[in-house]
């Protein structure tokens, strides 16, 4: 008996055909318009590539004093941005895997794209533990390989948790984007117009026809690695975490440092989801198939997580005071008051303050305002790993030891670089690759146009 | 090559002859001329590459140019030069020379001279090399301690800006071409000398005292003068406040108070290392000894003896005659000396409390001393000369000896009268660079330029010939310069500050065509090719009877010559024509500041600036390096800047002072008195290296700009006003470790923590607030409570706990180290011990400013108390070895593990630079390669490199191994002999014999152990820091655990340090609040 005001709006636009979803999606690609705004920001992507290409070749080169770092702070923009992009590749997967499972039929318009986002966002997180190391070329190090020197990593360091969490994360989240990606292959392969696009399609839906046996495992497949994924959104940013919560460091030391980095990168992810699918439903006129309530959807995720970073935020406080010990309470007051107080203020606005506003539905549905506040978060979670990071180094145990910490101008061009990257990468792909899953969207405008089974809230979707 | 100039030139194939058959191993050589490695044959090389002279001077490219000159020269092979054993025979300190062991270290005795004074050191050599310095425990200025500078001497003897050859003009030349000049020209003076002059600076020397005096008589009417920038002007010599030159010394060890009036007797006395030694073995304060000496200060800037006072009066310098005549008044002496007529200014009622107080104490103490700065008049130190025989101190901690300095005859002041009046025409500068630090009134510099450059014709109408290790301001004023001999690469003799000689004995030949000053004055004497140990044996084997190889042998080891010490002097008559008192009432402010002149705690008068160990070295309190400035107090800050915004480190003032002017940064330091700018010497020199330039640049400010020759130390009349400007200056402290910091918002200033725990306290305050990192009671409390400096730490009574099993440290050797906050005086001497020791790289003003040195060990400085009048703690930090290391935990390979004698170990090779160990240290002691720091480039340089270290490349992170070098090396040595005693246990055929030889194997290698030391531990003067076996019970450093006020820094991190501290004791006087009093 549900009030029918209260009934969520469609996940689409009425008036769908699965024809029209098909060309529309392989349209983005197949027919390939040359698109100046594609022109552009694939340009500017590029551009910051050669940035970052540059801001490597001189740090490998020089060393990593080619930063800002120091003695006390000697972690500083590399891992705040690795925190940072980890946390935004969190939102692909999440979409993708936790949404699949909880039966959430409007992720389908967007998993596609967010995975893509993941995979970049890993692959630009995943640069900088190799770019901060005092002796890059020997990475491979943290990986446990058999050697003649019978030398291993050593399991007590979070960071070779981390190796494993991201490892895995990436490994993971690429082989169920791809297995997302097989039968829209096909689609494309059936509609290519030239050899080389029949072939290379061809090749990467690995001979899928479409037959029903095809379509029972696929979907096999794809929930058990989607059971697979599900965890790892959760394990990955823990561990990450843990880097922090492991060490004796004043601000790091503390027990509510997993959930609060997960729930922190859910945030920032569900953030950078709404930053990229904003512009590119206005672009590629896509509104019909991401509709106002994926962004309402999305928009009440981030609430739930700005709340949970918040609690984290008072529970800081709370513990830096109620335990008594100088070095805690001392850390709460540095941050709030110390030299660096911009950033704890910039958090405490963007990442507890703006969130309040997804209270109210015209915000949520207000497509300019929820972009503007997407990126007032982005900006606060970043801002969140830099407290995290330098604020909590600067001044620690002995006075004798604190410091400060000034970013130099590669610190600025690496992280901007790895933002062209993540640009350039994500223009790829829309270019090349459909940025809708053409079959669950198909599935579910037969869904929802009254086919075989009326959609339930209780029966599931993909068993036949 | 040039080979027409080398066929031109005859090779002294004799010489290559003798120099081949004198090798002892195979020697290969490429060319006649690269083997004879003559002055021709270098110069041939410096024509060889021009264009390299001119890119020389452009200062972007000298750093380039510096590499491919030492490519270059590497190339022709010319390092084959460089580093041999001298060809005479030297002796080492203990181990015969006979058969040199590679790979085994030698000592050699010999004595490092230091403004005309020796301190006996022992050089270890390695293969040939000299690469440490450390004091000779035989030497009565030394004690066995080094400090910063004779650490730092051994960059000095590598420094790769040092003089090569012979230069005129600037242009490399040859010691003959010099002789053909000189020679000539010498023998005009045989019969009239007048016109020929010698310059030097502060001689003790006997030979070369001997030399000079020959050389007086064989050219008649010539002269020689004198100058050295630490001298006071002739007449106020504290000397010659007796009838005849008679210098003080003193017995720290035998005196309850002391009391010093302006002389900061721990670190710029010729004695400093000795008194600071005598001084704190008076305040060792242990469970069982339960009395220390009281240490009275009255100063004006603040020095480290300052800061180990117990009791410290921060006053103007003008106001010193005024405060030593009340307390002679107050302890009885008067009459003459303070005519009651008089009318003296009365003194605050604090400050007359102050003095009352000191005089009683003086009074009623056993015993006691009282000592006067160098720098203060004569009637101030008459009257503690008074003081002292009224205390009955001359004789027990006060005596006298005949001046061993002879005072000059003539002048700097003589010297430039007379060139002004062209009454020179020959001027030989020997050593020093009167050309940068005269005094500014005396116009040495322009007049030196005007005696090179004055012609007759064609040619040079004078001559001038300037010796000098660097082509310094002098030598680019003179026509010649000759390259000077390092200490360790000459023979020589010394004084030390006793009277005590010692012979200079070198460890290498000298690495370029250097001469020393002994070499060169008999040159001047006719003997141009008469070796330095030659003049040295012959003016020696006049005073010896017995037989001279054997005494000669014997000196060499001992590095001290028997019955040379100056005996002691009895008949002590002030000079009744001595100046009297002269008071002034003005109180000095911004507009009437008092100006204070010292040698600069690193760059000392300028001579060590082009030394990078000592410009890195963080001053003492102000932490700052590569630079000078102009230490003011708060409150002269707040004048200057104003209330609202007072200056902070870094902002430029202007001082002018008698009609002139210069400007420089300022640094607040609290304590110092109010009124008072203090200004080192020794920057902004601007020739003579590249490292004492900042590309070109001079480094710091040139305090001799205003020092005048009648008031070298302290005048009244300097005028300071703030510039607006601002410069950044590299300080390696952080203000906020000073418990009152000035310039701080109150925010800020709410969020600065509270250090020093001390009785007294609030449990609550203890519990919550302080971080107990500097932990000090008085003696007295002490004394009634010996758990008082337990106490202070609530936590620590507490069990610890820990997730896993303890790790077993119950076997073998276990190291730890004890350090003595009451003996720290914070000299620095064992950071460059520890930079020497272990090739830790200098890395740049630039990358100091980012917080990216490298020192192993830091001295940290925490003031307290209220901010005019604070008092201060030192605190050395070296890596604390922790047996639950933070960092090795969370290293992801590794690199940096625990050994099972409780090392904290870090393996380079393994180290990938995650820089996570530095970030979990508490203690933050961990260094990082940000950047290529080492130097792979210079060739000299490399040689000073300890084979037994790892020279650590980019990327890695380093830290205080405990010297692992020596334990290894120690250990090796104990169990070879601990194994070889055992051995013949064993076959002993007595069950006795086998019983004795056991426990003689162990008593053995508890003295083996016993006598490994750091290489911090081995040059601290007071012996502040003690290393050794945990486990041994009886070692210094077990016992010294045992004691109650053993504690560890942050130890409710369960981080179980292996370095623990000693709380700092002081001796305050009841009725005095502890602390200076301003």
């Amino acid at each position: 008996m549900i009030d029918a005001d209260l009934k969520p709006p469609p996940v689409l636009h009425p008036g769908q055909s699965l024809e029209s979803v098909t060309n529309q999606i392989t349209g983005l690609v197949m027919p390939r318009p040359i698109q100046r705004t594609w022109i552009i920001g694939f340009g500017i992507g590029s551009v910051l590539i050669m940035v970052l290409g540059y801001s490597v070749c001189w740090l490998i080169s020089q060393g990593v004093g080619v930063w800002g770092i120091n003695m006390p702070v000697a972690w500083g923009f590399a891992i705040v941005n690795f925190v940072w992009w980890i946390g935004i590749g969190h939102a692909g997967t999440f979409i993708s895997a936790m949404l699949l499972l909880m039966r959430q039929d409007w992720r389908t318009s967007i998993n596609r794209f967010a995975e893509a986002m993941t995979l970049f966002a890993v692959a630009c997180a995943g640069m900088f533990p190799l770019l901060h190391l005092g002796r890059p070329w020997v990475f491979y190090w943290l990986i446990p390989y058999p050697n003649t020197m019978k030398l291993w990593p050593q399991f007590r360091s979070p960071l070779v948790w981390d190796v494993f969490a991201v490892g895995t994360y990436l490994t993971v989240s690429l082989i169920f984007w791809y297995v997302g990606l097989i039968p829209d292959f096909a689609t494309m392969r059936d509609r290519a117009k030239t050899k080389p696009a029949w072939l290379i399609y061809g090749c990467l839906s690995l001979g899928w026809r479409g037959a029903s046996r095809h379509w029972k495992r696929y979907q096999t497949a794809y929930l058990l690695l989607a059971g697979l994924a599900a965890p790892l959104v959760i394990s990955v940013h823990s561990v990450v975490g843990m880097d922090f919560a492991a060490a004796l460091v004043p601000g790091w030391h503390s027990t509510i440092f997993p959930p609060y980095f997960v729930a922190g990168a859910i945030l920032s992810g569900f953030a950078m989801v709404l930053t990229l699918a904003i512009p590119l439903r206005a672009i590629y006129k896509l509104q019909n198939l991401v509709t106002l309530r994926h962004i309402d959807n999305c928009a009440k995720l981030m609430l739930i997580t700005a709340l949970i970073v918040s609690y984290g935020y008072g529970m800081e406080l709370l513990a830096g005071w109620y335990s008594g010990n100088p070095f805690d309470s001392f850390v709460s007051q540095n941050r709030m008051f110390g030299p660096y107080a911009w950033s704890w203020w910039t958090i405490m606005t963007c990442n507890v303050m703006v969130p309040q506003f997804l209270w109210f539905r015209s915000i949520r549905r207000s497509v300019p305002t929820m972009f503007f506040i997407c990126i007032l978060i982005q900006i606060g979670m970043w801002t969140e790993r830099f407290v995290i990071v330098i604020t909590s180094l600067h001044r620690e145990f002995m006075p004798s030891g604190w410091g400060a910490y000034e970013p130099t101008r590669f610190d600025w061009s690496t992280l901007l670089g790895t933002m062209g990257f993540f640009l350039a990468g994500f223009f790829l792909f829309i270019r090349f690759i459909p940025m809708i899953s053409m079959s669950e969207v198909r599935e579910l405008v037969h869904t929802s146009n009254g086919g075989r089974h009326e959609p339930t809230d209780f029966e599931p979707k993909y068993v036949d | 090559m040039p080979q027409d100039r080398l066929v031109n030139n005859t090779l002294p194939l004799s010489e290559i002859r003798h120099r081949l058959a004198a090798a002892d191993g195979p020697t290969y050589w490429r060319s006649l001329q690269e083997l004879s490695c003559t002055d021709e044959f270098r110069q041939s090389i410096a024509d060889e590459f021009p264009a390299l002279g001119e890119r020389f001077n452009d200062s972007t490219s000298r750093r380039e140019v510096l590499k491919i000159m030492a490519a270059s020269l590497a190339l022709l092979g010319i390092t084959g030069c460089f580093y041999k054993h001298p060809q005479e025979k030297i002796v080492p300190y203990v181990k015969t020379p006979d058969q040199t062991i590679p790979g085994l270290p030698l000592y050699f005795a010999t004595a490092m001279p230091m403004n005309g004074y020796g301190i006996g050191v022992l050089a270890l050599s390695r293969e040939g090399r000299p690469l440490k310095i450390e004091g000779n425990p035989d030497h009565p200025a030394s004690l066995g301690a080094a400090n910063a500078f004779m650490q730092a001497s051994i960059l000095d003897l590598y420094d790769p800006d040092r003089s090569r050859t012979v230069q005129r003009s600037g242009r490399t030349a040859t010691w003959s071409n010099l002789l053909g000049i000189l020679n000539p020209r010498l023998q005009t003076k045989l019969t009239n000398g007048s016109g020929l002059r010698l310059l030097t600076g502060t001689i003790t020397s006997p030979t070369l005292l001997s030399q000079i005096q020959q050389f007086l008589q064989r050219y008649p009417g010539s002269q020689c003068h004198q100058y050295d920038p630490l001298h006071t002007p002739d007449g106020e010599l504290p000397k010659n406040i007796f009838t005849t030159p008679l210098d003080t010394l003193h017995d720290f060890t035998k005196a309850d108070v002391i009391l010093t009036i302006g002389s900061d007797f721990l670190t710029t006395h010729p004695a400093s290392l000795r008194y600071a030694r005598q001084f704190i073995d008076g305040r060792r304060v242990r469970q069982d000894h339960l009395k220390m000496n009281r240490l009275y200060v009255i100063e004006s800037a603040m020095t480290l003896t300052g800061s180990m006072a117990d009791h410290r009066l921060a006053i103007a310098p003008s106001d010193f005659q005024l405060h030593t005549a009340r307390l002679g008044h107050m302890l009885g002496i008067g009459g003459d000396v303070v005519p009651e007529s008089r009318s003296v200014p009365s003194l605050s009622v604090q400050k007359q409390h102050w003095l009352d107080t000191v005089a009683a104490d003086l009074t009623s103490a056993a015993t006691s001393l009282i000592i006067a700065g160098a720098d203060q008049p004569p009637s101030v130190h008459a009257m503690v000369h008074r003081i002292n025989q009224r205390l009955n101190n001359i004789g027990r901690s006060v005596y006298h000896i005949d001046s061993v300095a002879p005072s000059a005859q003539h002048s700097l002041k003589d010297l430039v009268t007379d060139m002004q009046d062209g009454n020179v025409d020959t001027l030989l500068i020997l050593g020093g660079n009167p050309a940068y630090d005269a005094p500014i009134d005396i116009p040495f510099a322009s007049m030196l330029q005007n005696l090179s450059t004055q012609r007759r014709g064609r040619d040079y109408q004078n001559l001038t010939i300037h010796l000098g290790t660097h082509a310094n301001e002098t030598a680019w004023n003179c026509q010649w310069h000759i390259p000077q001999s390092h200490y360790l690469e000459s023979w020589g003799d010394i004084r030390a500050h006793d009277g005590t000689a010692s012979i200079i004995q070198p460890l290498i030949a000298p690495l370029f065509a250097s001469k020393s000053e002994w070499e060169l004055m008999e040159t001047l004497l006719d003997h141009p090719d008469r070796d330095g140990i030659e003049s040295i044996r012959n003016h020696w084997a006049k005073s010896v009877t017995s037989d001279f190889e054997t005494w000669w042998l014997q000196t060499l080891q001992r590095g001290t010559i028997d019955g040379t010490s100056a005996p002691l002097r009895k008949d002590l008559t002030l000079r009744p024509d001595l100046p009297g008192f002269s008071f002034s009432d003005e109180t000095p402010h911004p507009e009437n500041a008092e100006i204070i002149f010292a040698p600069d705690p690193t760059a000392w008068t300028g001579e060590y600036a082009n030394n990078a160990w000592l410009q890195e070295l963080p001053k003492p309190f102000t932490k700052l390096t590569w630079d000078n400035a102009i230490a003011i107090n708060v409150r002269m800050a707040e004048n200057l800047g104003g209330s609202a915004r007072p200056l902070v480190d870094g902002h430029i003032v202007r001082v002018d002072y008698q009609g002139r002017s210069l400007e420089a940064p300022v640094v607040i330091l609290p304590g110092q008195a109010d009124g008072v700018i203090a200004m080192t010497l020794g920057y902004g020199r601007t020739h003579g290296g590249t490292v004492l330039t900042d590309d070109g640049a001079p480094r710091g400010y040139n305090a001799y700009q205003l020092r005048t020759s009648a008031r070298p130390w302290v005048d009244v009349g300097a005028r300071v006003t703030f510039t607006g400007r601002i410069v950044p200056l590299a300080i390696t402290r952080n203000h906020h470790a000073m418990d009152t910091a000035p310039g701080m918002n109150s925010i800020e200033q709410s969020l600065k923590p509270q250090n020093i725990a001390q009785p007294g306290i609030s449990e609550e305050n203890l519990e919550l607030h302080n971080r107990k990192i500097v932990r000090t009671a008085t003696l007295e409390q002490f004394q009634q409570n010996q758990n008082v400096i337990q106490n202070l730490d609530i936590a620590s009574r507490k069990p610890l706990l820990s997730l896993y099993q303890p790790w077993n440290y119950d076997h073998g050797l276990q190291w730890g180290m004890s350090i003595d906050q009451t003996a720290c005086i914070g000299c620095n001497a064992c950071i460059v011990a520890c930079q020497a020791e272990n090739n830790i790289p200098v890395v740049g003003k630039e990358q100091v400013m980012r917080q990216r040195e490298m020192h192993w060990i830091r001295i940290d400085n925490y003031f307290s108390g209220p901010v005019d009048s604070p008092s201060v703690y030192h605190q050395p930090v070296p890596c604390m070895h922790c047996e639950n290391a933070p960092c090795e935990y969370v290293c992801p390979v590794g690199a940096t593990t625990h050994s099972d004698e409780g090392l904290n170990e870090m393996t380079y090779n393994r180290c990938i630079g995650t820089r996570y160990c530095s970030n979990n240290c508490p203690y933050k002691v961990r260094r990082f390669n940000f950047f290529l720091y080492s130097d792979y480039d210079s060739n000299t340089r490399r040689l000073q490199h300890n084979p037994d270290v790892s020279v650590r490349s980019r990327g890695v992170m380093e830290k205080c191994t405990y010297c692992v070098q020596r334990i290894d090396n120690t250990r090796i040595e104990m169990e070879k002999q601990v194994l070889d005693l055992r051995e013949q246990a064993r076959l002993a055929l007595e069950p006795a014999d086998q019983k004795r030889l056991l426990l003689a194997a162990d008593e053995r290698g508890r003295q083996i152990i016993a006598g490994l030391q750091t290489a911090c531990q081995q040059s601290c003067p007071t012996q502040a820091i003690v290393f050794g076996d945990l486990r041994d019970p009886q070692s210094q450093v077990a016992r010294l655990k045992r004691e109650p006020a053993d504690y560890g820094l942050l130890t409710d991190l369960t981080t179980k340090p292996r370095t623990t501290y000693l709380a700092r004791f002081t001796n305050p006087h009841p009725d005095l609040a502890p602390g200076t009093l301003a």
